[in-house]
């Protein structure tokens, strides 16, 4: 998978039509706004003499930007150069690299070029390419990979371990149809709550015989059905498959969006189960990634989304897969004491705590159910707190910190004795289990 | 109660008692700012002689509460170092406790403002990989600010594990 090294010096572009996919809103706007008056043969406004010499100089812009943006690999550094006025060069460390996604805004599906997202350990966004081709996307995705693997297999000690080959089979774990999405996304807890208020509000503006009141509900209907749908365009057509890289997740109607999830990387899973859907067994798997953005840009499901909606069964499988053993039974969860019903009247019947030799659990929620796992090896630090109310009746919370993401393991209104013992064990527990971890580092290399 | 946030090892380590000194600095300068700006309002519009004593009788009881809730407060700090892991506690109301194992730390923060620098104190702030983790002993005196923050990061060093 190693390229000659002739070939390095040489340097790439990106796809001629970059600068069109990235004005192509303003290109629809100035169409949109002139059209009518362009049909009617009457001219055209100052507003579009205006529109067109921004887009001309756009358009230069553009043009000189893409001339001026090229990118190459060199001694383990991908290089990009930019700018138009003052000269940009970017190095992004190969062997630093976390995770490389592929994400297709719609308008660039349209052409069939992608943007190339990189991440790199500890920060956010490293930097990106866009556009390229899709075909050449891929490639440089590939060739980055094999790259990143030899580069860190030389730095752990010589031996070159045996490169992760690039063209490895992907195993396709499963897709999720597009009527299981919308069945999901309808009976979600959010739309549960919609419904329910616009029925307490028809149902009020009925009683005081006023019905303009519920005209005033058409725009909170339009919103929430507008949400509904981003969700369920969002995760359209949810793939997951595995690869060498780790977990390869696909999704979106509109903007294709390529994730991967590297093992390694894993903090923790949450396991979420609104009200309706434990009627018809369906859950909702997410997972901590370390070094990655919570939430890119809010739009779809989050970047942690490794299942948006799937049986039971097959999140529970994949969770357990994800953590390299089986999950730890539910008998192993206890629930707080009774008098935890004085602070949490309703939420008490459903918290709960556990842990086994390799897990901690916590579990609450009455509408939406959320289970969350974090290896032991993997819990961050870990923190007791107590409010007045929880001072007199004895009761404590513990708190186990992990990196941002959906995974928050807490133990609410424990009796107190028990938080401080809760935190004294997995104290010792997590750091067992780190040492063991380590351990196995050094002896694979 | 008590078990829930004792020590970890013999005794809890307090904070400097300049914290509360420069706390107790900041509500007097504070209370003097209102009480001038309020007499200068009630005198301004001529309001009778009781409002201005009622006013000067609440700021006085009011400043006095947030005197001993300072002191309290201060006294509710503590921190232990332990083998593997620093040990923190706060708050009088609520009670806060955090365990952070060294291995865990990514780094280690020390800052004094210039109040703080001039009763000689600053705080001292450990960062994990978790935002949550809310870390942080303000009021040490610098040298023990400076030593903790050595001892912590040479010992992040030696235990650190990766992510």
């Amino acid at each position: 998978m190693t390229e000659a090294p002739s070939r390095e010096r040489e340097y790439r572009r990106l796809s001629p039509l970059t600068p069109l996919v990235r004005s192509f809103i303003f290109l629809v706007a100035v169409v949109g706004s002139s059209w009518q008056s362009l049909l009617h043969g009457e001219g055209v406004g100052p507003l579009v003499w205006v529109l067109l010499a921004l887009g001309l100089a756009g358009a230069c812009y553009g043009a000189a930007s893409w001339v001026r943006t090229k990118y190459w690999i060199e001694a383990d550094e991908l290089r990009v150069d930019t700018g138009v006025i003052g000269r940009q060069s970017r190095r992004i460390r190969i062997d630093r690299l976390q995770g490389i996604d592929i994400v297709q805004p719609f308008v660039a599906r349209l052409f069939g070029l992608a943007e190339l997202r990189m991440d790199a350990a500890g920060s956010g966004r490293e930097g990106s390419l866009s556009f390229l081709r899709l075909s050449e996307a891929q490639q440089l995705k590939e060739l980055l990979l094999a790259r990143r693997d030899a580069a860190r297999a030389r730095e752990d000690g010589g031996a070159p371990v045996a490169p992760t080959p690039a063209e490895a089979p992907e195993r396709l774990l499963t897709r999720i149809g597009p009527g299981l999405l919308a069945g999901a996304v309808a009976l979600s807890s959010e739309t549960l709550v919609s419904v329910l208020s616009a029925a307490v509000l028809v149902a009020v503006a009925m009683w005081f015989d006023s019905l303009a009141a519920a005209g005033g509900l058409f725009p909170v209907i339009l919103g929430a059905g507008l949400v509904a749908f981003r969700r369920f365009s969002g995760a359209y057509g949810f793939t997951v498959t595995e690869g060498p890289a780790g977990l390869q997740v696909r999704r979106g109607l509109f903007d294709l969006d390529t994730q991967t999830i590297a093992l390694p990387r894993l903090q923790g899973v949450t396991i979420t189960e609104p009200l309706l859907w434990r009627r018809l067994g369906w859950a909702r798997l997410d997972v901590s990634l370390a070094g990655t953005a919570h939430d890119d840009h809010g739009r779809g499901p989050a970047a942690s989304t490794v299942l948006p909606v799937a049986d039971r069964r097959l999140a529970l499988w994949l969770a357990a897969h994800l953590l390299g053993r089986p999950l730890p039974p539910d008998e192993i969860l206890r629930r707080p004491p009774s008098r935890a019903r004085w602070v949490a009247p309703i939420g008490q019947h459903f918290m709960a705590v556990g842990a086994d030799d390799a897990v901690i659990v916590s579990r609450d929620g009455w509408l939406t159910r959320r289970t969350h796992l974090v290896p032991h090896a993997r819990v961050q630090s870990l923190r007791l707190r107590q409010g007045p109310v929880q001072r007199l009746l004895g009761l404590a919370d513990l708190h186990v910190d992990s990196p941002p993401g959906p995974v928050r393991v807490r133990a609410r209104h424990r009796d107190a004795a028990e938080a401080r013992g809760l935190l004294e064990v997995e104290r010792q527990v997590a750091r067992a289990a780190r040492l063991r971890t380590s351990c196995q580092a050094l002896d694979r290399l | 109660m008590s078990e829930l946030f004792a020590p970890p090892g013999n005794r809890w380590q307090p904070v400097s008692p300049a914290l509360a000194r420069m706390r107790r600095t900041l509500l007097v300068g504070a209370g003097v700012l209102l009480a001038i700006a309020g007499v200068a309002l009630i005198l301004a519009f001529g309001l009778p002689s009781w409002a201005l004593a009622a006013f000067l009788v609440v700021l006085l009881a009011a400043a006095g509460a947030g005197w001993v809730v300072i002191g309290r407060n201060a006294g509710y700090w503590g921190y232990a170092e332990r083998d593997e892991d620093l040990y923190i506690k706060h708050g009088a109301l609520f009670r806060r406790l955090v365990a952070v194992p060294y291995g865990r730390m990514q780094y280690v923060d020390v800052t004094a403002g210039p109040l703080e620098q001039a009763y000689g104190i600053a705080t001292v702030h450990l960062h994990t990989a978790s935002p949550h983790t809310s870390a942080r002993i303000p009021g040490l005196r610098r040298d023990e600010a400076a030593r903790l923050r050595d001892r912590l990061t040479s010992l992040g060093e030696a235990q650190a594990a990766g992510l």
